[in-house]
């Protein structure tokens, strides 16, 4: 059977590719230290949690799915995810490997539990995925990825979205796809997105480390609080962008409630609060 | 949008619809939503278009040429040769789509920012 074993809520956004493709000098400067450092320390924890696969939930951009048809959530179920071109060229990765297998049963285990998902059998991911997951699963050279991933997409960008409360939900219906699957697999099941941005008029570029702080700390000692929250409240607190931040309560309800958080940054640097948190389950 | 209060409903039910939309927002906090993506639809095709390497192209080669291609309105197409980020805010352009435009016009996402920060005020 399989477990869960950890949880990774991490921010993303296009600066951490710019970044990373800039190379290794670049993510080491005093400048971005304080977000790759402890990306660092997320990579070597995962390597010695050794985990089968990733769940990644996270939100697409418009680089896989459009206005003509906008999924609530959606699911992949393919053996591989191509990396999405944004409207720049694609990034040269290779494509993702998946667990079609996995994904299939987490279908149907979602569809039991009401949670009535798109299939994707064909799904490019953006760096909603992609910005960063290299940072903590990928060896340049002849490595490559190395842990097999399904991911899931929440819709944060075309109101009415779902609830923060359905988010949490859908992390607890998760949880007991990946209880259910007969395969000996450790999951780790990752939520991207936020926290405080505001990328749209007047107030572009706002950042509010106070309450991304505070948004992490009630993840770790009372997730359940924050599915109190409704958008109109994390749209003034981390302005209209930051609402990603449901990924990580959907990841947070995939853990046991006493999961414990680990590695925990934030920086707070230019027109993002960059947040990143892992949870350890059973001591692990 | 006056809700109707049949009488099957609920109050439970009522109140969880009405929590839906996000309301009660400061003007420049807008969303994309009904609103939005009801005016945008113009300008968010044709800029989602710009993911195909061959649009880029042509928006590069002869960008009328590319506009004539999404039916855009004679305003729409003047705020896009003005390089109007806020205006095409304003007019339903996410940014989800606006940062594609970024690339072929040579428009950094902070000079964006900037133009918005600066135009002030709220809704147009």
């Amino acid at each position: 059977m399989a477990r869960v074993i950890g949880g990774i809520g991490a921010s993303h956004a296009p600066s951490m590719e710019h970044i990373y493709d800039a190379g290794d000098e670049v993510r080491r400067s005093d400048e971005w230290e304080p977000l790759f450092g402890p990306f660092s320390e997320v990579a070597k924890w995962l390597e010695e949690l050794q985990p089968d696969r990733l769940v990644v939930i996270y939100n697409d951009h418009m680089d896989e799915f459009f206005l003509n048809a906008y999924p609530t959530f959606a699911l992949g179920v393919a053996e591989t995810y191509p990396v999405a071109d944004e409207g720049f060229g694609a990034r040269p990765f290779p494509p993702l490997p998946g667990d079609a297998k996995l994904g299939w049963h987490v279908a149907r285990s979602l569809v039991a539990d009401e949670f009535d998902i798109t299939i994707c059998q064909e799904l490019e991911v953006d760096h909603g995925v992609i910005s960063p997951l290299p940072m903590v699963d990928f060896s340049e050279g002849d490595g490559g990825w190395k842990i097999p991933i399904v991911p899931l997409a929440v819709n944060v960008i075309l109101h009415p979205l779902p609830s923060p409360l359905r988010c949490w939900k859908l992390g607890q219906a998760l949880r007991r796809a990946i209880l259910s699957y007969p395969e000996d697999l450790g999951v780790v099941v990752v939520g991207t997105g936020g926290l405080s941005h505001q990328l749209t008029g007047p107030q572009f570029g706002r950042v509010t480390p106070d309450w991304d702080q505070e948004f992490m700390r009630l993840l770790a000692d009372d997730p359940e609080r924050l599915t109190t929250y409704k958008y109109e409240d994390l749209i003034k607190l981390g302005g209209t962008e930051s609402v990603e931040v449901v990924n990580w309560l959907a990841m947070r309800g995939s853990l046991p409630p006493d999961a414990k958080a680990v590695v925990q940054a934030y920086y707070a640097h230019r027109i993002m609060g960059y947040g990143l948190q892992t949870f350890a389950v059973d001591g692990r | 949008m006056e809700l109707t209060r049949h009488p099957e409903l609920p109050q439970e039910y009522l109140d969880r619809l009405e929590a839906v939309q996000p309301k009660n927002l400061p003007p420049e906090l807008d969303l994309f939503d009904e609103q939005t993506a009801t005016r945008g639809r113009r300008l968010n095709k044709a800029a989602y278009s710009l993911k195909d390497a061959e649009q880029r192209e042509l928006f590069a080669r002869d960008e009328d040429a590319w506009m004539d291609q999404f039916g855009l309105t004679d305003e729409e197409k003047d705020l896009m040769r003005r390089r109007d980020w806020i205006g095409l805010w304003r007019n339903g352009m996410t940014i989800y789509v606006m940062v594609k435009l970024s690339g072929v016009t040579g428009t950094a996402l902070p000079e964006i920012g900037k133009q918005m920060r600066e135009s002030g005020g709220g809704h147009g």
